[in-house]
């Protein structure tokens, strides 16, 4: 899997992932001397950055984090590279100081600890060699402020049963805005529905499988859905609702991504 | 160089802007530790500062360290910041308010600083523009003599984003407590006041604790503020401030009941507020320490405030502050009268806070 990201310090990084879910502050996160994590939220404590790529969502906490981080690079017990979701001040500043390799823009999500990795800042791309990509548009169509579930029938091949959103797989080299126009066609008989934003690729891991999902969200002039044999009802809900549904994969961060836009 | 891209990268700031003056937090050997220490005294080897630069207060006086009972080791590592520093070119002299120290930027003046109520002041009350920079961007700034160009530094970042409306009457202390309650209402928006009137030394006292509760950079006040009468305001939510909001304020930081210090700075003091509280303690001299941090140019300005201050067993510190200098290896609870260091003492200093202003606080602890 190849994902695209944004070059914010130069360099290539090879290695394993080491992956934490939650913002991180090298003040207090990690141990000065030996580069051991000391944060439990990360559900890394007591690993050692050793060189592996370290990815999280964005940096947290004093400006200091910097200087903790120049310390373990000179140290050689720093990362080896850094990914974020969304670059900030305080680890950026600390990878262009520690000489360290750096991207954001990348659902770290989409990584997992152990993965192997290739972390290419002046390609501008992250490189998951062992894991497969499944690219999909998923679709948000909304009317009056509701947006439009639909739950998946048991004659599709993954996540019956499951509430979704219009959604398909895309073909190679295929445009995932024709794609998705396509979609909704087909799900649910709609065809004046109009653009109105692409979000940034939510990736969904399912062992060494990763479906890149690309968000969207098109206004529909009406609400009178026609079903094809992929999907058994729908619901108009308000984004607030999406809590209460039983959906596939990181369904609610496909939305907040698709209501975002770029 | 590459700070500064990157960060401007990341902020799309279409170029960098020169700059004429930058201010550098990140000193105290407490904030900072040996990670800050390492980095600043390599840095030191070969960077040069290419504009007027100041630099926030250290972790102690060190001219008063051993009477204070900070340990050697801290004073000497706090020593070898202090040094890194001065070889970079920087003025020596520690303070978190530039803007007393003579050198102040004018109306539309691009600079760079860090410290939180420095930017509050620098943009709200002299017009000047800059972003709240993190200690180790401003010195990037510093040696570069720029900073990238975006956010307050902009015309349309200045604007406000919510009103306050002031029902309140705000005297002395009660702007420490409005700026508390206003940061937490505007997070890191940039709030528009209107309903009272305010001196310079008020609006200190007001942008610090706003800064603090809030990541505010800036605010305007209604004909008190050089930049109000550009602010567009309509539409905008707007909020009451009553007095029982204020006196909620002072209780929710009211965290202990029987202090061991009334601390006085954060940010440091000028000359005319030591004068008038070496008055205060002459005249109602507390029980427990006074401690005064002000800088050194406003100590060495006032022996006879200092002289006074001490003979009823208070100490006047300069070149540190309040909420970054030792405090923890002596006490337990703080009085103070400041928002801003009510805000961090508890988390910087291990310390209980009792909130009020400062005449009742030397009448109540007498």
């Amino acid at each position: 899997m190849r994902l695209p990201a944004r070059r914010i310090a130069p360099g290539r990084a090879e290695g394993t992932a080491l992956v934490s879910a939650v913002p991180f502050s090298f003040v207090g996160g990690a141990d000065a001397a030996s580069g051991e994590i000391l944060d439990e939220a990360t559900g890394l404590r007591g690993e050692r950055f050793g060189g592996r790529v370290f990815a999280f969502p964005h940096g947290k906490g004093s400006t200091v984090g910097s200087y903790a981080i120049y310390g373990l690079a000179k140290r050689g017990l720093g990362p080896g590279g850094i990914i974020n979701d969304r670059a900030e001040t305080i680890v950026a500043v600390g990878a262009i100081l520690g000489g360290l390799p750096m991207v954001d823009d990348v659902d770290v999500r989409g990584i997992l600890t152990g993965d192997r990795i290739v972390l290419d800042a002046d390609a501008g791309e992250v490189v998951l060699p062992d894991v497969e990509a499944k690219p999909v548009v998923s679709v948000f169509l909304r009317n009056r402020g509701r947006v439009l579930l639909v739950r998946r029938s048991e004659r599709v091949g993954s996540f019956q049963g499951r509430w979704s959103a219009v959604s398909g797989y895309l073909e190679g080299g295929e445009d995932p805005r024709e794609r998705a126009v396509q979609e909704v066609r087909e799900e649910t008989g709609m065809k004046a529905v109009t653009f109105r934003a692409e979000g940034r690729a939510v990736v969904a891991r399912h062992g060494s499988t990763a479906y890149v999902v690309h968000p969207f969200l098109f206004d529909a002039p009406r609400r009178d859905v026609r079903l094809d044999w992929e999907n058994v009802e729908h619901r108009w809900i308000s984004p607030d609702e999406i809590d209460a549904f039983d959906t596939v994969p990181r369904l609610k961060d496909v939305l907040i991504s698709a209501l975002r836009g770029r | 160089m590459r700070i500064l891209v990157a960060i401007g990268d990341m902020s799309r700031a279409p170029r960098l802007v020169p700059i004429t003056s930058a201010h550098v937090s990140g000193a105290s050997y407490k904030m900072v530790g040996d990670p800050g220490l390492e980095f600043l005294e390599d840095f030191a080897l070969e960077a040069r500062v290419a504009v007027p630069t100041t630099v926030n207060p250290l972790g102690t006086d060190l001219r008063q360290w051993r009477e204070l009972g900070v340990p050697p080791d801290f004073a000497e590592k706090q020593e070898r910041i202090a040094r890194a520093y001065e070889t970079m070119g920087v003025r020596p002299v520690y303070s978190c308010t530039p803007y007393l120290l003579g050198a102040r930027p004018g109306m539309g003046e691009h600079i760079a600083w860090s410290e939180s109520n420095a930017v509050c002041f620098a943009n709200s009350v002299l017009g000047a523009r800059t972003n709240r920079e993190g200690g180790p961007s401003a010195l990037a700034a510093a040696i570069v003599g720029a900073t990238p160009d975006y956010g307050l530094h902009r015309d349309e970042g200045r604007q406000p984003t919510l009103v306050f409306d002031v029902g309140a009457r705000i005297r002395d202390f009660g702007f420490s407590l409005l700026g508390l309650f206003a940061g937490k209402e505007a997070g890191d928006g940039l709030p528009y006041f209107r309903g009272f009137r305010a001196t310079e030394e008020d609006l200190k006292w007001l942008g610090a604790a706003l800064a603090s509760s809030g990541s505010c950079g800036m605010f305007h006040l209604e004909r008190g503020t050089p930049e109000w009468r550009s602010a567009k305001t309509k539409g905008l939510r707007t909020v009451r401030v009553a007095e029982g909001d204020l006196e909620d304020v002072r209780r929710e930081y009211t965290t202990g009941d029987r202090p061991d210090l009334i601390g006085l700075g954060s940010p440091q003091l000028s000359a005319d507020e030591l004068r008038g509280i070496a008055r205060l303690v002459d005249r109602t001299p507390p029980r427990i320490p006074v401690w005064v941090f002000v800088s050194r140019i406003v100590r060495d300005a006032c022996p006879e405030a200092v002289a006074t201050i001490e003979r009823h067993g208070g100490r006047v510190l300069a070149d540190t502050c309040l909420e970054v200098t030792l405090l923890e290896h002596r006490f337990g609870t703080v009085a103070t009268p400041s928002g801003k260091g009510a805000y961090y003492l508890p988390s910087l200093c291990k310390q209980k806070v009792v909130l009020d202003d400062i005449r009742a606080l030397l009448e109540r602890y007498a």
